[in-house]
């Protein structure tokens, strides 16, 4: 392989406790809670009512307008509210509750698929509630709409997991490798690549050893061992450092004659073409300081984190934080009523003590974020940024200093010494350029 | 519902560096060159050392009490910027002379620009520069304990008037010359320029940048290596280079501009030295770099992933 620079990156404990742990099924839980806004894009819209007995699998909500994705019942019961829950979402999206009956029926509609060719397997993939399992949420079917427009030579299978504590796709490699192999085929069927890379950190080596056996007489895959750093799984990253490429700021990843997919999310396409089940399940890492027994748990997608935590043994200590996804780049949750969402990873709680803010002290310029950045950035540029008064000039500086091309990973905050709120300042940076923007935009039409 | 949970930005882990852990490996690392001093030069050295520090944290302590700002003695930074001062100056170096350094390196410097980081140049170097300039008497340096003092000259002036007189290379590295207290031991200043790389506190190569730029220049007009030996090891160099163009919030953010900037303060030492009135040049080149020090870093900024097009590209 030619000389690559290195990327900038950052080393954090990795905390794989759960690496070694086949997902035990969760008991099913007596409700779930399925907001309409899971996926990146439009929210979906209810079609169902209260009183409306559903099985699992059964449509709740359709996708409309431009990327959006379904809803589908993950429980057998009866649709209990469709009233918004702003106290636990912060929103006013309505959410679906399911009473779960405890009988788990399948929708007896569902069948395995049998799409022809691209269009009809992007057309299929529409009605399964897929979406981006790594993170992005960001819908299959629009994901593989890029295959239409452009001819797609590589597919990159995303098994980095480069955040901290998650196991749940390296246990989709050990114990689902079937599924892994059954969505090649598909793509090999539908989307036709040249070739398939699978790209996984070199912190995983039973899931490499795995998938090299599993694909060992497959000419056309092979497996790429990555360093273990963060956020080695981010889509420029995992890019570059499996493939050489860069994708440019404007263009569209497909352009370059690649698609990237995370493993646990082909492994779903997999299941979906081949028994009719949209997305109703998946695999969560329970973990965090405050969790007796840590574990993975294959749950139904809106199951309560309380039922989680119960299956992890209870907690041992006074939780302080509770976290969807990983201590990266997941959110904080308000409450352990909160539900799994599509593309929660893990459910971390951590203890008070872990739990503590620390006040920021004064920036001592010394650039440890900027040498840490993935992406070349500056991030205390952006800080100074924001502070500036002139509404305008804001918005010049941050464009200047590209705060577009912040990926939101939190490098920064994470080696800060002064505490300082880099990635936040960073997200409201965006938002601020973005508002900016469209208001600019509206007044030059003027 | 459950127990509420507060709901912060992520990320919800950090590496554990604090501000003031890193003040303290610098204050670690200035130790072997502390107790060097007070070995070369005994018991005086503990007065321009302590009276630094001394003053250093109590003008902070007061400025904040008197400005009702939050107190920030317990940054340990004060304590730094006293300690390098004060290693910074000589024995002769009257006590009132100290205390009046430390105050303008303190006050005037730092806390009136905003207090850490918002200074615009290394207080300490800010403070030598401004007593090297108000006492010029004073500041040329006194002789290690027990050495016949045939001349009073530190080896930097015997340097620039011939060089006859000059101690052996030997003695240059182990610090048995004449100089400010913590200038001079060579070795002791190698131990905290390891301990520092160790701890990533510094970049390697910004010291080495400097010191060698100096090392190669002097062997290029000279065309000796001894000579260029003798240069790197008089003055302030080894002490200016490690732990004062390292200073974060006065050099460039960026690695590469880091590196630039040191090369700036090795050229600028040279010339300041070979060619300009005084014989000690790393003060004035590493204030001279710290003003210049936004604009390199503007210059070096590096690129993010993905901006631009690909080369080849129509």
């Amino acid at each position: 392989m030619a000389f690559r620079k290195r990327l900038q990156a950052v080393h954090v404990p990795h905390h794989k406790n759960t690496a070694g742990m086949k997902a035990e099924t969760l008991p099913p839980p007596k409700e779930v809670l399925l907001p309409v806004n899971m996926h990146m894009g439009t929210p979906a819209v209810p079609v169902v009512s209260v009183g409306d007995y559903v099985r699992v699998g059964q449509k709740l909500a359709r996708g409309e307008g431009n990327i959006t994705c379904e809803v589908h019942a993950t429980v057998s019961g009866t649709v209990v509210s469709l009233d918004p829950m702003p106290e636990l979402f912060g929103n006013d999206l309505p959410v679906i509750r399911i009473e779960n009956d405890g009988k788990m029926e399948a929708d007896p509609t569902l069948a395995p698929r049998t799409a022809e060719d691209l269009a009809a397997f992007v057309e299929d993939l529409h009605e399964s509630g897929i979406v981006g399992l790594g993170g992005a949420a960001f819908p299959v079917d629009w994901k593989f709409d890029a295959a239409l427009h452009n001819n797609v030579k590589t597919m990159l299978i995303n098994g980095a997991e480069c955040e901290p504590y998650v196991t749940s796709d390296n246990r989709m490699m050990l114990d689902h490798g079937e599924d892994i192999r059954r969505g090649i085929e598909i793509l090999k069927k539908y989307v036709k690549p040249d070739n398939f890379v699978f790209a996984i950190e070199n912190n995983k080596p039973n899931a490499i050893a795995a998938m090299k056996e599993l694909f060992a007489d497959d000419p056309t895959v092979s497996i790429i061992e990555l360093p273990s750093s963060y956020p080695q799984g981010a889509k420029q990253m995992i890019l570059y450092n499996a493939l050489g490429k860069v994708v440019y700021a404007g263009q569209r990843l497909a352009t370059l004659g690649v698609i990237i997919i995370n493993v646990s999310t082909l492994a779903k396409v997999a299941k979906f073409m081949d028994t009719g089940m949209p997305l109703v399940d998946r695999v969560v890492t329970i973990d965090g300081s405050a969790i007796k027994e840590p574990k993975n748990l294959l749950v139904p997608i809106g199951t309560p984190y309380r039922y989680l935590v119960e299956a992890a043994g209870g907690l041992k200590c006074e939780p302080g934080r509770v976290v969807n996804g990983g201590p990266m780049m997941g959110h904080a949750v308000p409450s352990l009523d909160y539900p799994v969402l599509k593309t929660t990873g893990s459910v971390l709680v951590f203890s008070e003590a872990d739990s503590v803010i620390h006040e920021p002290t004064p920036c001592i310029h010394c650039g440890r974020c900027v040498s840490h950045c993935p992406m070349n950035l500056n991030p205390t540029a952006f800080s100074d940024d924001l502070e500036e008064e002139n509404g305008d000039k804001r918005a010049l500086l941050l464009d200047r200093d590209h705060v577009n091309f912040c990926i939101e990973c939190g490098s920064c905050s994470y080696v800060c010494p002064a505490h300082r709120p880099l990635v936040e300042n960073n997200r409201a940076a965006k938002k601020y350029l973005k508002k900016y923007k469209a208001d600019h935009k509206e007044g030059g039409k003027k | 519902m459950d127990k509420r949970f507060e709901t912060p930005s992520s990320p919800f882990t950090h590496c554990g560096a604090s501000t003031q852990r890193i003040m303290l490996d610098v204050i670690l690392a200035l130790l072997p060159a502390t107790v060097a001093a007070i070995v070369i030069f005994g018991a005086p050295a503990l007065v321009p050392i302590l009276s630094c520090v001394i003053a250093a944290v109590v003008s902070e302590f007061l400025f904040n009490v008197i400005t009702h700002r939050k107190q920030s003695i317990g940054d340990l930074s004060a304590v730094v910027t006293g300690l390098l001062l004060g290693l910074n100056l000589s024995t002769n170096v009257p006590v009132w002379q100290c205390v009046l350094g430390s105050v303008f390196a303190i006050v005037f410097v730092k806390c009136l620009f905003g207090g850490l980081g918002h200074n615009f140049a290394n207080p300490a170097i800010t403070a030598r520069v401004f007593m090297l300039v108000s006492f010029t008497q004073v500041m040329g340096g006194a002789m290690p304990k027990g050495v016949d003092l045939v001349t009073s000259a530190t080896p930097l002036e015997v340097l620039s008037t011939g060089g006859e007189g000059l101690p052996s290379l030997l003695d240059m590295f182990l610090g048995v010359r004449g100089g400010a207290v913590g200038e001079t031991c060579i070795i002791a200043l190698l131990i905290g320029f390891a301990y520092l790389v160790i701890r990533r506190v510094i970049r390697w190569y910004v010291p080495a940048i400097f010191v060698g730029s100096v090392f190669v220049l002097y062997f290029v007009t000279t065309g000796s290596a001894v000579t260029a030996l003798y240069e790197i090891m008089a003055g302030g160099l080894f002490l200016g280079a490690i732990f004062m163009a390292t200073d974060y919030q006065t050099s460039p953010i960026n690695n590469k501009g880091k590196a630039f900037f040191a090369l700036g303060c090795g050229i600028l030492t040279f010339v300041i030295r070979e060619y300009c009135a005084y014989p000690e040049g790393v003060s004035l080149s590493i204030l001279v770099m710290n003003i210049l020090a936004p604009m390199i870093e503007k210059w070096t900024a590096a690129t993010p992933l993905g901006l631009g097009g690909p080369k080849n590209a129509k």
